[in-house]
């Protein structure tokens, strides 16, 4: 070691002090300003999208034959599941599931919509999902479109569905589709997926922290 | 020593002599019906189904003089997808069982003979390979979920 690498040596050190110093106070400063946040939103069962994500127009009816657009999932926090009324298990769970959440949110800071919509418009006629979602709640919205408009609002969110074939002699088809439940905050914005296992507990419970630390 | 085991093999020879008759290899626990929405003319059924045999069981389908047609299913769901899987053969290993629950296997049960409301009730047959089928009648249930948010009561 030279006497020329010395003081190169310890300014290095210094430098890389400072910088840590620095970078202490700027994690210490984020972390307290963000705490009350962070604790609320540890351990979701949720996945929650750090920016939310704003929706393109789309253009669907809902079960009494009204306009559902953007803004009505605005206002409120939304629930939003994607499904088919002659769906023997999945869509029945799901929403006997999101009936709970909605009587364990029903004294909430925040109460909730939720809304069921069709990508099955060939069988399911707004009137149909009328009958189909009040018989799991009254306060249910369900909706549905045309083929089109219904892939304008999917696609953006990644949702998925497609009719299986296999019973093609039936008009008892099948269509698979996205399991879980979405939830727009009330910007109007996708915010976070539950993905099944769905628990009434877990999500509303989840929901709590999310709408909290929301405003 | 031999007195003893010669009474032994001979008390657990005529213990399993006289236990299990073919039938009793089945036990069906907590069969239920999903009352349907109004609009669906397709139901749900579940069950616990027990081998309590020693040999492994092929249950071949489930049928019900009830309804115009029955296919088992299990929900999958692959990359947040969920899929129905149709379940052609449901073996069931020897002292081991199945559960038919929401959200997982379940029986579909397409175009019932009458309209049918919670407190009906349903004949399942559950038909097996080898072996006498077995009968069991099924509450219809409305499930919606509720604030304490159990899977199902009874």
């Amino acid at each position: 070691m030279t006497d020329s690498q010395k003081p190169s040596r310890l300014r290095l050190v210094l430098i890389f002090s400072v910088v840590t110093c620095l970078s202490l106070a700027a994690g210490y400063w984020v972390s307290d300003r963000l705490f009350d946040r962070q604790t609320q939103l540890i351990g979701l069962q949720a996945t929650r999208f750090t920016e939310p994500r704003g929706i393109q127009p789309f253009d669907l009816v809902d079960h009494t034959g009204k306009a559902f657009r953007n803004k009505d999932l605005e206002g409120r926090w939304s629930f939003v599941f994607f499904g088919y009324t002659h769906c023997p298990d999945v869509c029945p769970t799901t929403l006997s599931v999101l009936n709970s959440v909605a009587r364990l949110l029903e004294n909430a800071p925040e109460v909730p919509r939720f809304v069921f919509i069709s990508v099955d418009p060939e069988r399911d006629t707004p009137e149909t999902l009328g009958r189909y979602v009040s018989y799991f709640n009254g306060d249910f919205i369900g909706a549905t479109g045309t083929p089109d408009e219904i892939n304008k609002l999917t696609q953006q969110l990644g949702v998925i569905y497609m009719r299986v074939t296999e019973n093609e002699e039936s008009e008892n088809y099948l269509v698979d589709h996205t399991a879980s439940v979405l939830l727009f905050d009330p910007d109007g914005r996708f915010h976070a997926l539950f993905s099944p296992p769905l628990k009434a507990a877990d999500i509303a419970d989840d929901f709590s922290r999310i709408s909290q630390a929301y405003r | 020593m031999k007195p003893l085991l010669v009474t032994i093999t001979v008390v657990l020879g005529l213990l399993g002599a006289g236990r299990l008759p073919a039938d009793a290899l089945l036990v069906i626990r907590e069969p239920w019906i999903r009352e349907a929405p109004p609009t669906s003319d397709v139901l749900a059924g579940y069950m616990i189904i027990d081998n309590t045999g020693e040999r492994s069981v092929e249950i071949t389908a489930i049928t019900s003089p009830d309804f115009a047609h029955t296919e088992l299913h299990q929900t999958l769901v692959e990359d947040g997808i969920a899929r129905m899987k149709p379940v052609g053969i449901l073996a069931i290993p020897a002292g081991s069982s199945r559960i038919l629950e929401p959200g997982g296997m379940h029986l579909m049960l397409f175009n019932p003979g009458r309209v049918l409301h919670a407190g009906d009730t349903v004949t399942l047959v559950i038909r097996r390979r080898d072996g006498e089928p077995v009968t069991v009648t099924a509450p219809v249930l409305r499930n919606i979920g509720s604030a304490a948010s159990h899977q199902h009561h009874h």
